[in-house]
């Protein structure tokens, strides 16, 4: 059976994954809350993450959510338990350009990693979808590429 | 895990078939997408993940160029970018370098200058190439220059892990580069290194000879 993933959010009380998707088969969109159990506020979110993945029996369902991105909700589930409000934790994926990563601890890195992660699976084109192209080149000194690029400037009216 | 076990002769013996092997490396700031990058080219190759607190991941491909076979180690850094300073193991005997920066983040483009320095101490004559990632959040981008390419005479690609744009023409080229590199090196240590892999060859043909003199063919590149 295959599930594609539409959304998957994070719930406090009781502490679980909730994700939305769709059943490819019965193209039936549905909810599923999947628990975090053994997840204490001094629990590591990637290991957490990594269960959640390989899990025999919902780990089927969060194959089209990325590692980061479930690390990221547990993170924010364990910042609430740790008592940081909603807030904190989104301010603390927030990517500023000048600001160097290198620099940053396992855990702080994994938050900004996270939310890059987000644009990533939404622009990402897999194996298997129509627009899937394993060599694909574009050359971006043409002037095709730039006329596209001028329809772009106009719409977002600059 | 007993996969990955299981996959290690496999892969091994595939590097001993190989005409010629070479090792790629890559270089840039913490989350520019290197790994991201590697994960696109190699697709369903690539081993299965590997956490940041490994100073190191490597990606073995096996790629054909003309009608040679080529076994390519990819080192990526796996984090050990944040110690500040790679260890010197990882520029050892590398024949090409790939220097990625997230044109989201102009801190990654500026950071390029200390990765080139620290890459020319170790390694002065490889080929090189700038790769500009993340393109698909900004196609914008691609109507800027990035002048430190041009500056130091370097290939430049736009790119993108995520929609695939370039990615696969530019490992290609530089897999190209470093076989030309490893076959004719301006360096004079590769010379060297290369004289003494074929001095091993010959010695491996005369083993039985050496085995009686009690000297043991050894790689130069297993330290």
């Amino acid at each position: 059976m295959s599930f594609e993933a539409k959304r998957c959010g994070v719930q406090f009380c009781p502490p679980s994954i909730v994700l939305i998707y769709q059943n490819m088969e019965s193209k039936k969109v549905r909810k599923r809350i999947i628990p975090v159990r053994n997840f204490s506020k001094y629990s590591d979110y990637g290991m957490a993450a990594e269960r959640l993945k390989n899990h025999p029996r919902h780990g089927d369902y969060l194959e089209g959510v990325s590692q980061s991105q479930l690390e990221k909700l547990l993170l924010i589930l364990r910042d609430h338990m740790q008592g940081f409000t909603l807030e904190h934790s989104l301010a603390s994926f927030r990517l500023d350009p000048d600001e160097d990563l290198n620099k940053l601890g396992d855990e702080e890195l994994a938050r900004k990693k996270g939310q890059m992660d987000e644009l990533f699976e939404k622009n990402r084109r897999r194996k298997g979808d129509a627009e899937f192209v394993y060599d694909l080149e574009v050359d971006f000194n043409k002037s095709i590429q730039e006329s596209c690029l001028k329809r772009y400037w106009t719409k977002t009216g600059v | 895990m007993a996969d990955e076990v299981g996959s290690i002769p496999e892969l091994d013996l595939k590097k001993y078939d190989a005409d010629e092997q070479v090792k790629i490396i890559c270089l840039g700031d913490s989350a520019v997408g290197k790994s991201k990058l590697m994960e696109r080219f190699l697709m369903d190759e690539f081993r299965p993940q590997q956490s940041s607190t490994y100073a190191l991941t490597l990606y073995k491909h096996t790629a054909n160029v003309g009608n040679k076979t080529v076994a390519v180690d990819f080192w990526d850094t796996a984090g050990q970018e944040r110690f500040q300073n790679m260890h010197p193991s990882y520029y050892h005997t590398a024949h090409a370098c790939i220097m990625v920066f997230d044109v989201q983040r102009k801190i990654t483009y500026k950071n390029l200058v200390n990765w080139y320095k620290e890459l020319r101490e170790y390694r002065p004559e490889i080929p090189c190439c700038v790769v500009a990632n993340k393109i698909d959040a900004d196609l914008k981008v691609t109507q800027r220059s990035f002048n430190f390419g041009k500056k130091h005479g370097l290939p430049f690609y736009f790119v993108s892990a995520a929609d695939g744009t370039n990615v696969v023409k530019m490992f290609r080229e530089m897999i190209k580069r470093a076989v030309d590199y490893k076959q004719n090196p301006s360096d004079f240590m590769d010379e060297v290194m290369q004289e003494l892999e074929n001095f091993d060859l010959e010695k491996k043909e005369d083993n039985s000879a050496a085995d009686e003199d009690g000297l043991k063919a050894e790689s130069p590149e297993t330290v």
